[in-house]
């Protein structure tokens, strides 16, 4: 067999080798780009949290009653405001839609203290940059009689849960 | 022991000197010549180098400074990294620390973020330089991709440091950036997740960016840094002017030159003379006293801007209540001024293209002429749309720096 460094001589079966060798190098190349791209892959798999520490996606608000009906009380720290209207409840994101800053309750609606955004009662756009409306979470009443939102799961805007 | 070989023998400080460094303080020129070929520390520079190179007026030192900076922000970011805690409980405290209760805390925070801000300047100028001299052009090609990438690499180290002081602008800032990152096509909302380490902007971001910020993205620019300089280097030294070849005439006439050539001295201690005369000269002293000057311009500089202001600190993050207006800093409030019109293409789309053509120029301008001189003639079209590209860009830092008020309104700052 010649070395990397000395073409093999013109003997019979020459081709023969150099197509082998040629077969071997291809088959190494993939071999070797393809770790590559499964490491790179594996990178991006390790990256992606598989559980958060921050705030829970699915949380309980308290009994339907501590929500007088007419209220919008905007709770903060879950980024959620809770609409009471007669005997219906809905829960509307405060995140603004443009750039995930904090809206705060105004006279129409929502107003976006980042770049302007203005929502109406229901969260549609009514102003500035944001592309889309408020996003309206699913809320249920769990066993325990209290109100269950969960911010994994959006709903049509306009449904309310009765109660 | 005759008296004769008592006298010759070294004394023995100076034999320590001299196997520490294995040059003597030059004072002929092959001292000098072999003055970066002997020592760790200026083998990054070649033995001779052009006249041209060394014209302020040429360079003004930009190039310089962007590392100068950068060397500025690895020593007192090491000396912050012993006091600070990424843990959102903990950071803004530790600011606050800084100020009272760690020996010059405050002013070794006030260099790295004024040398971080001086950092992003400094490179964007530089730039704006290379392109007015049309210093890409070939062989220069790739070393601009690789100073692009510099500068992204740039933007993206002060962006992580943002996050860090853990205050209301650092906390909203990171939110705003994070979701722009967001409205990326198809991959947008998933790299927002891998960043952030969660749904918003937390506990895992602020651990995530301070690894980024102190760990991944210095390896990541040290390593661009060293490819830089070298290719400056196998490319032929800085751009110049291309000059007409000496006449066969002009090198035999009255005053031989002695020129040592690189190879004259790699195997022997004897040198090459007479090859074709250049405008070079050497690097040792004329280079390595450019260099210093530039270090010493740039350290005051920043000593005294560390002196004079305070970094800003704003309040501690309130996640309930964004500043009104929440803005980014400077050089991102173009950006961000863009971002107010359309967040897709004021965020991804506009910036994402002229990243993209800043990446192609040196292939999509392959005009060889006015290699070298600021504003060259043979330029004019590609100077006047760089520049229009900086002046917008500019212009949009402007209005959203000065004339943005609450809620992003306009207001006159007047």
């Amino acid at each position: 067999m010649a070395t990397a460094l000395h073409r093999p001589q013109e003997t019979p079966g020459a081709d023969e080798h150099v197509g082998r060798r040629k077969l071997l190098a291809w088959l190494s190349s993939v071999g070797l780009f393809g770790s590559a791209v499964l490491a790179a892959l594996s990178d991006v798999i390790f990256f992606k949290p598989r559980v958060t520490y921050g705030q829970p996606q699915t949380f309980q608000i308290g009994k339907p009653e501590d929500y007088p009906p007419g209220v919008r009380i905007a709770r903060e720290a879950e980024r959620i405001c809770i609409v009471r209207e007669a005997n219906k409840v809905a829960v509307i994101s405060t995140t603004c839609t443009h750039l995930g800053c904090s809206v705060s309750i105004s006279d129409t609606g929502f107003a976006c203290p980042c770049h302007g955004s203005r929502y109406d009662q229901d969260g549609t756009v009514t102003g500035g940059p944001a592309p889309k409306a408020l996003a309206w979470y699913k809320v249920s009443v769990a066993p325990n009689g209290e109100l269950e939102v969960d911010k994994n799961t959006q709903i049509q805007p306009g449904t309310y849960l009765t109660v | 022991m005759t008296k004769e070989t008592k006298e010759r023998r070294t004394p023995l400080p100076r034999v320590i000197w001299q196997s520490v460094f294995r040059n003597p303080i030059p004072e002929t020129d092959l001292e000098r010549s072999s003055t970066s070929f002997t020592n760790f520390f200026l083998h990054v520079h070649p033995v001779k180098v052009n006249k041209h190179t060394l014209r302020p007026s040429y360079t003004l030192g930009l190039g310089l400074m962007s590392l100068f900076l950068f060397l500025i922000l690895i020593v007192t970011g090491i000396l912050l990294m012993f006091y600070y805690v990424p843990s959102t409980t903990q950071a803004y405290d530790r600011m606050l620390d800084l100020r009272g209760a760690v020996a010059f805390g405050i002013f070794l925070r006030n260099m790295h973020r004024w040398s971080a801000h001086g950092m992003v300047a400094i490179v964007f100028l530089h730039l704006c330089r290379v392109f007015l001299t049309g210093a890409y052009k070939k062989p220069r090609e790739f070393n601009w991709v690789i100073g692009v990438v510099l500068l992204l690499l740039t933007l993206f180290m002060s962006f992580t440091g943002y996050l860090l002081p853990w205050d209301q602008l650092a906390f909203w800032a990171i939110t705003v950036g994070t979701s722009i990152a967001g409205y990326a096509p198809l991959i947008g909302k998933q790299m927002q997740f891998v960043l952030l380490g969660d749904t918003s902007v937390g506990q895992e971001a602020l651990l995530r960016f301070y690894v980024l910020h102190v760990a991944v993205l210095p390896a990541i620019l040290v390593l661009g840094i060293a490819i830089h300089f070298w290719r400056i280097r196998k490319d032929g030294g800085l751009s110049r002017p291309e000059r007409p070849r000496p006449s066969s005439t002009s090198s035999t006439s009255s005053t031989p030159l002695r020129v040592f050539g690189l190879q004259g001295f790699v195997r022997s201690s004897f040198t090459k003379v007479g090859n074709t005369p250049d405008e070079s000269v050497y690097t040792w002293p004329n280079l390595l006293i450019a260099e210093l000057f530039v270090f010493i311009l740039t350290v005051s500089l920043i000593l005294v801007v560390s002196l004079l202001f305070n970094a800003p600190l704003e309040q501690p993050v309130n996640v309930m209540h964004p500043p009104n207006p929440a803005k980014a800093p400077w050089y991102f409030l173009g950006l961000q001024e863009m971002v107010s019109y359309s967040a897709f293409w004021g965020g991804i789309g506009i910036p994402g293209a002229m990243v993209a053509v800043l990446l192609a120029v040196p292939y999509l301008d392959r005009n060889p002429l006015g290699v070298g001189k600021w504003f060259a003639k043979e330029r004019l079209l590609a100077n006047t749309l760089f520049v229009t590209l900086v002046v917008l860009n500019v212009i949009f830092i402007i209005i959203g720096t000065f004339f943005r008020g609450p809620n992003w309104t306009f207001v006159s700052p007047f």
